[in-house]
C-alpha cells in the first residue's frame, strides 16, 4: 500500500542519489576495512534510514511494508553492508517490540531505535539451535522479580554494534517445544552479557556478526516482551514473515546491481570484434537474470500490499525468500561467468557480490527451511478444507 | 521577509530522448523526471537564508507543469521551504520562456517577495532567460550566474561566474531577484522524516490559466539529434597497398577522379 505516491517517490530518489554519490564509492574500501566509516552511518541516521519500519507515533517514518520495500531496492545498489546495518532496527532487531511489546517497552526503545541512537539485534539461532529454531536451549529462569538468562546465541548480526538484544529464551524448562519460549529485551552491559569474537565470514565484511553468551544474566521481569511468557516463539515468526519479505526485496536491489554490472562489462568488452552483448549465449544469461529479477520483485511487491492489507503472508514471504535468495545468486554466478576472469578478480564489484550474496540463502531461515514452510502450510491448508 | 524559489522539473539527463509526434519537444513517457539541477542550488541557497536569519523568512517553492511537477515541489518542502505553489498547467513544454517568465510574474507581482530565487537555467530547454525576463517584468534588478551569495539587511553581495574562471562582485538592493550556478553550494538530501513532514505543508493549486495572459514571443519549430556522423574507415596495410585503396576509395565513392 503507498501512502502517497510523490512523496515516495521524492524518498526513492532521495536514496537513489544517495547511494550513487555516497555508498557505492565507498563500498570496496568497507569491505577491505572490514569496517563502514562512522561518518557515512551518521549521515545514515540523518537520512532517517534507521526509522523506516518504525511506527510514527514512536518518532519512525511508519511506512508501509510496499513503501519499505521500494526503499530498499534501491539502497540495496550498494553492497548489502549498508542495509545491513540499519537492517536490523528497521528489521528483526525492532520488530519484536513493534509486533509485540507493551506500550512501555515501545516508548523505552523504539524512538532510540528509529533515529539509531541504538541498535537493535534479534539473538534467536543458537550452536543447536538453526533450522531447528524450537528447540533452543537458551533457559530464563523466574527468580523472584527477575529471569536468569544462561546460554549462548550464534551468529548474531549486529552484536558488536549493539544496544538492545531480543532474546529467545525458554522460561518452561519440562516444556521442550515452541511454547516454552520466551522472548526478552536485554541492555548491552547488562551483568552476565559478553560477546564473542568477530566471526571471519565468506563475505559482506563491513557487516558484523558474532556469538552473543549469557552466563546467569539477570534481566527485570518487565524484559519480557508483551510481559506474557510463553509467546516468544510466535512472536519470532511474526517477526520473521514480515523480515523475510523484506530480505527478498534486498535480494532484488542487489540483483538488479550486479546484473547492470554484468550489462555495462558486456557491452563494453569486445571478442571476436564484437561487444560480448551482441552474442546469443550472453544475451540468454542477461535475459535470464532479467526475467527472474522481474518474477521475484512482482512476488514481493505483492506479498508486501497482502501484509499491508493485515492479511496472513506466512506462505507468501517463505515463497519470496526461497525464490529472491536462489534467484540472487543465480544472477551473480552468471554475471561472474559474462565476466570471465575478471569476474574472479577483486577489481570487478561483481566478484564481492557474488560472495556477499551466498549469505541470503542461508540466514533468516535456508532456502530448505522456507520450502518447508511453505509444504506444510499448503497441507496444512488443504486438509483444512 | 517573503522568499520565492522558482523550481522547474526536468527530465533525467541520463535518459534516451526521442522527439514527438510535432517533432518540436521530445516524448515524455517512460522518462524519469527530476528537479533541474540549477534549481536545487537555489532551493538550497533560499533555505540556507532562512536559516542564517532564524527561521523568520517565509519561504515559497513554485512550480509549473503537470501533476507530476509535485514531486520537486515536495523535495524542496523537505529540504526546507515553508509551502508552495502548483501552477497546473499540461501543456508547459509548448510554452516560451516569455510566457513561463510572465506566470510567475502575474503570480509575485501582489505577493511583496523580497528575495526570489531561481536556477540559472533548465538543463532540458537551457534559455537561460526566464530568470531575466522575470525581473524585468517585476521591475527589480536581477545579478545571473551566481556563485557566491550574502544577504545583510536588505543588500545583496553577489559573486558571479564570469569567462574564464574570472569572477565578478555585484552589490544590489532587494527587492531583487539572483539565479544560482553550480558551485554555489552543495544541496543536502532531503532526510527521509522531513520528506514526511513535508506531507503536511501547504501546497496552493493554481490554474494557469488564470495567471498567463502573454503570447508566446517564440516558437521552437524542430526538436532532433544531432545527425549521425558515419564512421569513419580505418586502412591497414604496407604504403603501396594504402595508395591503392585509397585510389579505389576514391574512385568508386567520389566524383574526385572523374
Amino acid at each position: 500500500m503507498i501512502k502517497d505516491e510523490a512523496t515516495l517517490n521524492v524518498m526513492v530518489d532521495t536514496i537513489s542519489q544517495f547511494v550513487k554519490e555516497r555508498l557505492i564509492p565507498i563500498e570496496e574500501q568497507c569491505s577491505e576495512n572490514d569496517q563502514i566509516p562512522h561518518e557515512i552511518i551518521d549521515e545514515m541516521r540523518e537520512l532517517g534510514l534507521f526509522g523506516l519500519s518504525i511506527p510514527e507515533e514512536y518518532d519512525g517514518l511508519g511506512l508501509t511494508l510496499e513503501e519499505e520495500i521500494n526503499v530498499v531496492f534501491e539502497l540495496c545498489q550498494a553492497s548489502p553492508i549498508f542495509r545491513s546495518v540499519i537492517g536490523t532496527n528497521v528489521g528483526i532487531g525492532a520488530l519484536g517490540i513493534v509486533i509485540d511489546g507493551t506500550p512501555e517497552q515501545k516508548k523505552k526503545y523504539l524512538p532510540k531505535l528509529a533515529s539509531g541512537e541504538i541498535i537493535g539485534a534479534f539473538a534467536l539461532t543458537e550452536p543447536d539451535a538453526g533450522s531447528d529454531a524450537a528447540s533452543l536451549r537458551t533457559s530464563a529462569l523466574k527468580d523472584g522479580d527477575h529471569y536468569v538468562l544462561n546460554g549462548t546465541k550464534r551468529f548474531i548480526t549486529n552484536a558488536p554494534e549493539a544496544s538492545v538484544f531480543t532474546v529467545f529464551a525458554r522460561t518452561d524448562p519440562s516444556n521442550k517445544g515452541a511454547s516454552g519460549v520466551s522472548a526478552f529485551l536485554v541492555d548491552k552491559g547488562t551483568a552476565g552479557l559478553s560477546l564473542g569474537k568477530n566471526e571471519k565470514k565468506m563475505g559482506q565484511w563491513g557487516g558484523h556478526v558474532c556469538d552473543v553468551i549469557f552466563e546467569d544474566c539477570r534481566v527485570p521481569a518487565d524484559a519480557l516482551i508483551g510481559l506474557k511468557e510463553g509467546v516468544g516463539f510466535k512472536t519470532a515468526m511474526k517477526v520473521l514473515d514480515k523480515s523475510r519479505t523484506h530480505i527478498s526485496a534486498v535480494c532484488v536491489g542487489a540483483a538488479t546491481r550486479i546484473l547492470d554490472e554484468a550489462l555495462r562489462y558486456a557491452m563494453d568488452r569486445k571478442q571476436f570484434n564484437k561487444p560480448i552483448s551482441d552474442f546469443q549465449l550472453i544475451q540468454a544469461m542477461l535475459a535470464d537474470s532479467k526475467a527472474e529479477i522481474f518474477a521475484a520483485k512482482s512476488m514481493v511487491l505483492e506479498t508486501a500490499r497482502k501484509y499491508d492489507l493485515k492479511k496472513n503472508i506466512s506462505t507468501e514471504s517463505s515463497c519470496c525468500k526461497l525464490f529472491a535468495a536462489e534467484m540472487v545468486n543465480r544472477v551473480a554466478d552468471r554475471a561472474v561467468q559474462i565476466l570471465g576472469g575478471s569476474g574472479y578478480i577483486r577489481d570487478y564489484a561483481v566478484e564481492r557480490f557474488y560472495r556477499d550474496v551466498r549469505l541470503f540463502r542461508l540466514y533468516e531461515g535456508t532456502s530448505q527451511i522456507q520450502q518447508l514452510i511453505i509444504a506444510r502450510n499448503m497441507v496444512k491448508d488443504a486438509s483444512r478444507s | 521577509m517573503k522568499i520565492l524559489v522558482c523550481i522547474k522539473q526536468v527530465p533525467d539527463m541520463e535518459s534516451r530522448f526521442r522527439p514527438d509526434a510535432a517533432g518540436t519537444w521530445f516524448v515524455e513517457a517512460d522518462l524519469a523526471f527530476r528537479m533541474n539541477e540549477y534549481d536545487e542550488y537555489a532551493v538550497e541557497e533560499a533555505v540556507r537564508l532562512k536559516e542564517k536569519l532564524g527561521g523568520a523568512p517565509e519561504l515559497t517553492a513554485l512550480s509549473i507543469g503537470p501533476d507530476r511537477v509535485l514531486e520537486p515541489l515536495k523535495k524542496a518542502l523537505a529540504m526546507g521551504c515553508d509551502r508552495a505553489v502548483h501552477v497546473k498547467d499540461a501543456e508547459v513544454q509548448n510554452k516560451d520562456p516569455w510566457q513561463i517568465a510572465s506566470i510567475i510574474a502575474a503570480y509575485a507581482k501582489d505577493q511583496g517577495f523580497d528575495l526570489i530565487f531561481t536556477g540559472m537555467q533548465s538543463q532540458d530547454r537551457g534559455s537561460a532567460q526566464v530568470g531575466g525576463f522575470t525581473s524585468e517584468l517585476l521591475g527589480i534588478p536581477c545579478v545571473t550566474t551566481l556563485v557566491g551569495f550574502a544577504y545583510d539587511n536588505g543588500t545583496i553581495i553577489a559573486k558571479r561566474e564570469l569567462e574564464g574562471g574570472a569572477r565578478g562582485v555585484v552589490k544590489l538592493k532587494s527587492p531583487a531577484l539572483v539565479t544560482c550556478q553550480l558551485g554555489l553550494n552543495t544541496p543536502r538530501y532531503p532526510t527521509l522524516p522531513n520528506i514526511m513532514k513535508a506531507k503536511k505543508k501547504e501546497i496552493v493549486t493554481l490554474a494557469v490559466s488564470d495567471l498567463l495572459k502573454a503570447e508566446h514571443l517564440t516558437k521552437t519549430t524542430s526538436f532532433h539529434p544531432p545527425a549521425k556522423k558515419g564512421g569513419g574507415v580505418i586502412l591497414e596495410g604496407e604504403v603501396p597497398d594504402l595508395v591503392n585503396q585509397v585510389l579505389g576509395i576514391l574512385k568508386e565513392r567520389t566524383a574526385v577522379l572523374r
